[in-house]
């Protein structure tokens, strides 16, 4: 059974990670629009290119405080399986498509489309992994 | 403090980890053959193609078995932090690669090698944390 404090550190968690999710699709919105307005050229597109970088390095560092905060070994554990699904589900996707796109001609992924893939990956296992302790 | 990697657990699981890497090389260089060499169609490209992602599930099974194997809780905090350093460095390349292939016409980086760029993350990530702890 979660404890009330065991709880609190899941909503918080579950609160900063909906924070850094809106952050990169804000900076997603900013690098569009810096793109058809501002014309950007070689430092300046760099930069930009780092925008959307930021909340992802949020996103790790959230759930690293989150493992360090939450004392519920079990909870801890069932993110870090889901962790482990989840990219080894991204890593599986890119691996088998990066190979039809080469041999099979197959419609070339954006690298920008791993994140939200990963994202989307670590949240379905999290919800399977879950249920399966339920 | 002791951070060394002198349990039976910890060996095993990198012993395992470098025959699946192997695996992994060998499993590709098959998948590349076949699909060059063979020409195949239907079923077959999607065969080959899923080749090189069997040692990736492999590697991610085995990681959850060392989790659940690996009784120091130290050794297993610095795997989850290795393991987080190396995503959140893989997905933030992603993201600025792809960002970059789009507007500053970069090379393209082939995503069939996410896998091997995760790894050499991790193990970077890994170096960095030890030393932190040393």
């Amino acid at each position: 059974m979660e404890s009330r404090f065991s709880n609190f550190v899941n909503r918080r968690f579950h609160r900063r990670s909906l924070v850094v999710m809106l952050l990169y699709v804000l900076a997603l919105a900013v690098m569009s629009l810096a793109i058809d307005h501002l014309h950007l050229r070689g430092v300046g597109l760099v930069l930009l290119a780092l925008l959307p970088a930021l909340p992802i390095v949020a996103g790790i560092v959230v759930i690293a405080q989150y493992l360090s905060e939450q004392k519920d070994e079990f909870v801890r554990a069932l993110l870090i399986e889901s962790m482990l699904w989840g990219v080894g589900a991204t890593l599986i996707v890119t691996t088998v498509w990066g190979a039809l796109e080469k041999f099979a001609h197959i419609r070339a992924m954006s690298l920008f489309l791993v994140y939200p893939l990963c994202c989307v990956f670590v949240i379905l296992a999290r919800v399977v992994v879950k249920r399966r302790y339920r | 403090m002791e951070c060394k990697t002198n349990n039976p657990a910890a060996w095993r699981f990198t012993i395992r980890f470098i025959v699946l890497s192997l695996l992994y090389g060998l499993f590709s260089v098959l998948s590349t053959a076949g699909l060059l060499l063979l020409h195949p169609t239907g079923i077959v490209i999607w065969l080959l193609a899923l080749l090189p992602a069997i040692p990736i599930a492999m590697a991610v099974l085995l990681t959850g078995r060392y989790m659940s194997e690996e009784k120091d809780d130290f050794q297993r905090a610095v795997l989850v932090q290795s393991l987080l350093g190396g995503i959140g460095a893989t997905l933030v390349v992603t993201t600025v690669w792809g960002f970059l292939e789009n507007y500053a016409h970069f090379h393209r980086l082939d995503i069939l090698f996410l896998w091997p760029i995760y790894l050499v993350f991790v193990a970077i990530s890994y170096g960095i944390v030890k030393a932190k702890y040393r």
